[in-house]
């Protein structure tokens, strides 16, 4: 019996069987947690029908496990490729969810797919096509990456373009996103002095989308209320209460209390949420869990042959856990609230199909077998696969 | 180095900064729980956390012409958030407020105003109730415009918090049929019956419990909105309504009555245009609307005479009597095997046509009519009350509608002598509303509607939900029967009980009952006495029906207490109803030309008379120079003069000749309390022109 289901898991799940692992534990964690956070919502909405978001939220993190399967299928160098496409749709997208989008809190984020009838987030998309794009861009340009004009240039005209229209609804996600794309310009060898320069534009940039975006007030005002610290805002009031009634091992599940009265308790305090019902325990564990992916996903930039599959597993591993880690940090009080779910765990509907779309693509590098894929027969690409093969 | 070592060492270096952070979030959660600990889990305890419900605006209630007869308004209480408004906005604002607060409530000095605030700001309160009292809009209005106040909730800190109060324009008109619903949903009339509609749907919002028992929301949760009511479009008329009441009122009060009901309802629809229902205080001073007794459980009684009409109709309908056959009521007693059936007159009516007992009301007439044709099967007769529509409640708009009763041949309670008192109107129970139904049949020629009180369900323009007339009966009897009913009842006012109702003006048509009372059992000397017909009889417009519950005094029948209230209201209608009396109005206006030169023009605003005169080609001019915009005029061979009427003087001024809306307007500027009595324009007043103002005064005017 055992050995079936082994061989049905080497025959069907390629990759990095710990990010499978991982991915798995995380969504069964996901689901029980969402199930009990979303009660009193289920009571407010939908006249005490718990099951409604029970059946929803599952019926997502399957859609993402799904599309994580899909993509892992697919050889991991035609990312590139689908990055740029994604990349040239997701712009127009943008633009038209600041236009017409759905209002939530204000701010336009969502744009409903006709057909289907599900809102989903272009930034979504966009943030995947960005860092394709970028890992694409770096690994090509991995001989001359100190030319100011060749290298350095057309990757900042990218990440400003496509961070700044993010940023007209949202900022912090907007900013996360340049943080991360910072991060891979490091990794990939960008000179630092050119990265000091991406950061004075870039926060020019974003401070411009402020200006004339939606969200600039809140995003600075809540800022200012975090580092001047004299006010505790009521959300973080609420969040801070659930983490400490919640002890080394929690009130056990569906035992929250603070579900009840701390806002967003399915998606932006989930961490919160997580630590009542399972305490200390369970959120370090989580916390762990985090960790391990990105060790997976570091482990895999060492082991690639190329730098593009190294540069691509890198960025979306750091995005990925990188937003965990704010939201975590949001949660425990380490930052100013952001709004960003935590990603794998929250209740989020489409964005969990976009986080399996990355994971797939993580783990479509980390299956070693496309490598033998023929890339453009360059003598530059041949030189550092040579590089690479001497290392 | 080659590059792919340095891109994995460059990873490396991210991943230990990322597991340093990690590490921090780590740290933070242990500090939470064991440094910060205790302070966070004591203030779980104090924290007091509920959503609560964010109330929906209750939708209006509005007679036909669009008048509001229930209506929700805000009314705010002033809430301060101290800790908000910045230092220089605060000290620079802070003593005019307290200056502005303690006149505006009057219930403490500027001074302690001032120490609440700055108490509570020193102190970090965040929510200071400055005064429970509960403010208007337009004062909510002013007030935010004060200092610190106008600020608003996120620079000023204040809060106005919303209560809304239902509020009833015409105070207590119609008020029982308006109704109400309490707490608990229940209540009365349409509020009441239509309260899935007027309520909305309510919102939720969390709100955190404060010192002393209140609740102050918390605006960073999320809160669902509200859904406001619809408004209720109903088909009563605000003066006829004010008709009915009044006529109703003043007859009760002169025969000390226990308690009365007025329905009118307009013949072809079935639209109740009033209801009203006035009933002795318990105290036993003055009459309030207490109980719907038009409609509901407690309004049912032996109607008496008033269903003589339904029993007529079944003879009618048998087709073997003329209505100029004899029937011998003899000495005015007859008796049915135990009881005597006695006639109201002494000594009885003798040998009469049977149109001459229904006019009459002779209760010996018709039981010995019904029970030598029905006798043998009372069955018959039973099934032409239900050809009728009467034996069954109608599914009335407003709940508790009252449930007929009527005894069945065959059960234990049917007495031999239940037929021929059930034909004189005793021994079931009817609702003044069945009653009217069945007499608005006649009126609209034998087909009956079911009376309706609400038209439509309305949120702005759109309507949400219709309600159309409903035809019960496409006809309740034959032509010719309904012809001969229709006769009849002309007859009883142009013969018989009702005489006194009798003009020449416009022909009323209907019966009065007096039922005698039954109380524990046995019957008494207190009676119900009633008034149903229509009008005008040769085109019915409006049916009404007009009952008055133990009247005390000598003359106790329905002809002497209850047929003048109809025609009180009936008149009052006719008179005011442009459509019924388009003649009459014409014969008015010729006579009062004719008269006098210039009578009509006498006084009032000199640009609305100039603009009157110069479209009817009169000529008119201005005598020497004024500013004050209200005139009096007089002739000079064929035209006329205006004279300044100096209102802008600081006395009372000349209001003869104005109309009573430009008095009342001139006079109420003054401050003066205006009483007045009649119709038409001001004939005289109680304080002469020229005299000293004293505010509040009364002044009498006698319009004419």
């Amino acid at each position: 019996m055992m050995q079936d289901v082994k061989i049905w898991f080497d025959r069907n799940l390629k990759g990095d069987p710990i990010i499978w692992g991982i991915v798995i534990i995380l969504s069964v964690i996901s689901i029980v947690v969402v199930y009990s956070a979303t009660g009193s919502l289920a009571y407010k909405y939908k006249g005490g029908n718990t099951e409604k978001y029970l059946f929803d939220h599952s019926l997502m993190v399957v859609a993402g496990l799904l599309v994580m399967w899909v993509a892992h299928k697919i050889p991991y160098k035609t990312f590139g490729l689908i990055g740029k496409f994604l990349l040239l749709v997701a712009i127009p997208l943008l633009f038209l969810t600041y236009l017409f989008g759905s209002t939530v809190n204000e701010a336009n984020r969502w744009l409903t797919i006709p057909v289907i009838n599900k809102a989903f987030q272009p930034s979504d998309i966009a943030k995947l096509a960005l860092i394709a794009t970028l890992a694409s861009l770096l690994a090509r340009k991995q001989k001359n990456i100190a030319d100011f004009k060749n290298s350095f240039i057309p990757m900042m005209i990218v990440i400003g373009l496509v961070c700044g229209l993010i940023g007209l609804a949202n900022m912090s996600t907007a900013v996360l996103l340049f943080v991360t794309c910072l991060l891979l310009l490091l990794i990939g060898r960008v000179p630092l002095r050119h990265i000091m320069l991406v950061v004075l534009l870039g926060s020019l940039f974003l401070t411009t989308s402020v200006f004339i975006g939606q969200r600039g007030g809140t995003f600075f005002s809540r800022i200012e209320n975090f580092v001047s610290g004299d006010e505790i805002p009521f959300q973080a009031e609420q969040s801070f209460i659930a983490i400490s009634t919640g002890g080394i091992t929690g009130k056990g599940p569906g035992k929250s209390e603070q579900r009840n009265t701390l806002p967003h308790p399915y998606s932006d305090f989930i961490y919160a949420i997580i630590i009542e019902e399972y305490g200390l325990v369970g959120g370090a564990t989580v916390l762990f869990l985090y960790l391990a992916l990105l060790f997976r996903g570091m482990r895999i930039v060492a082991s690639s042959t190329k730098p593009f599959g190294g540069l691509l597993s890198a960025g979306l591993s750091f995005a990925l856990v990188l937003q965990a880690m704010v939201n975590m940090a949001v949660a425990v009080g380490l930052g100013p609230i952001t709004g960003l779910p935590l990603p794998l765990l929250s209740m989020g509907g489409t964005s969990l199909v976009f986080t399996g779309f990355s994971l797939g693509i993580i783990l479509s590098v980390s299956r070693g077998d496309h490598q033998d894929m023929v890339e453009s027969p360059e003598e530059g690409n041949n030189k550092i696969r040579k590089s690479f093969q001497t290392a | 180095m080659n590059i792919k070592r340095s891109i994995v060492l460059r990873v490396r270096i991210a991943f230990i900064l990322v597991a340093l952070f990690a590490g921090a979030i780590f740290y933070r959660i242990v500090h939470l729980q064991f440094v910060e600990g205790d302070k966070w889990q004591a203030k779980s305890e104090t924290l007091n956390f509920q959503f609560r419900q964010v109330s929906a605006t209750r939708g209006n209630i509005y007679a036909a012409d669009g008048s509001l007869l229930a209506t929700s308004l805000p009314f705010y209480r002033v809430v301060l958030d101290p800790l908000v408004a910045k230092q220089d906005v605060f000290a620079s604002g802070i003593d005019s407020l307290s200056f502005l607060l303690s006149s505006y409530y009057k219930d403490k000095s500027a001074d302690s105003y001032k120490r609440l605030i700055k108490d509570a700001r020193s102190s970090g309160k965040r929510y200071v109730i400055l005064n429970r009292g509960q403010i208007g809009y337009q004062d909510m209005q002013k007030m935010s415009r004060w200092p610190i106040f106008r600020k608003g909730r996120m620079g000023g800190g204040v809060i106005f918090e919303k209560v809304e109060k239902r509020y009833r324009p015409f105070n207590n008109l119609a008020s029982r049929t308006v109704g109400f619903v309490n707490e608990d949903k229940y209540g009365a009339g349409i509020e009441y019956s239509f309260n899935e509609y007027l309520e909305g749907k309510n919102g939720k919002a969390l709100f955190q419990r404060i010192a002393g028992g209140s609740w102050k929301p918390v605006f960073d949760a999320e809160d669902i909105k509200p859904d406001d009511g619809f408004d209720i479009l109903t088909t009563l008329d605000v003066n006829i309504q004010d008709v009915a009441e009044s006529a109703l009122l003043r007859q009760l009060k002169e025969k000390d009555a226990a308690f009365g009901s007025v329905i009118v309802m307009e013949v072809a629809t079935g639209h109740i245009k009033a209801i009203a229902n006035l009933q002795k205080n318990s105290g036993g001073y003055g009459y309030g609307e207490n109980y719907n007794f038009a409609i509901g459980d407690q309004g049912l009684t032996e109607p008496g005479s008033t269903f003589k009409l339904l029993s007529i109709m079944a003879l009618l309908e048998e087709g073997k009597i003329n209505l100029k056959d004899t029937v011998d009521t003899g000495n005015g007693t007859y008796r049915f095997y135990d009881r005597n059936m006695n006639d109201v007159k002494i000594g009885g009516y003798g040998k009469i046509t049977i149109q001459e007992a229904f006019e009459k009301s002779s209760n010996v007439g018709i039981s010995k009519l019904v029970e030598e044709q029905f006798g043998k099967n009372p069955t018959k007769f039973v099934s032409y009350i239900e050809k009728a529509g009467l034996d069954k409640p109608m599914d009335f708009q407003l709940r508790g509608e009252g449930v007929p009763y009527f005894k069945k041949p065959g059960e234990k309670n049917w007495y031999g002598t239940t037929l021929p008192w059930m034909s004189i109107g005793y021994e079931a129970k009817l609702t003044p509303l069945h009653t009217l139904t069945l007499y608005n049949a006649v009126a609209n020629n034998g087909k009956m509607v079911k009376p309706m009180i609400v038209q439509a369900v309305v949120r702005g323009n759109q309507i949400e939900k219709r309600y159309q007339t409903e035809v019960l009966r496409k006809s309740i009897a034959s032509n010719k029967t309904i012809q001969q009913m229709q006769e009849l009842l002309e007859g009883v006012v142009k013969n018989g009980t009702a005489k006194n109702v009798y003009n020449k003006e416009y022909k009323i048509a209907g019966k009065t009952g007096t039922a005698q009372k039954l109380i524990d059992g046995r019957y008494s000397q207190r009676y119900y006495t009633s008034f149903a017909g229509y009008f005008p009889a040769d085109n019915p417009k409006y049916s009404a029906i007009v009952v008055i519950d133990s009247p005390k005094g000598f003359a106790a029948y329905g002809g002497d207490i209850s047929a003048p209230v109809f025609k009180e209201i009936a008149d009052k209608i006719y008179s005011q109803d442009l459509e019924l009396n388009n003649k009459a109005n014409e014969d008015t206006f010729v006579a009062s030309t004719s008269s006098e030169g210039f009578p009509y023009i006498q006084a009032g605003k000199v640009d609305e008379l100039q603009m009157i005169c110069n479209r009817f080609g009169i000529s008119n001019h201005v005598n020497g120079e004024f500013t004050d915009s209200f005139v009096k005029s007089s002739a000079q061979h064929k035209a006329i003069l205006w004279r300044a009427n100096k209102t802008d003087a600081p006395t009372v001024p000349d209001v003869a000749g104005m109309s009573l809306r430009d008095a009342l307007y001139v006079l109420e500027n003054k401050g003066l309390r205006v009483v007045y009595q009649g119709k038409g324009r001001v004939k005289g007043q109680s304080i002469s022109p020229g005299s000293t103002v004293g505010t509040g005064n009364v002044i009498n005017l006698v319009l004419g």
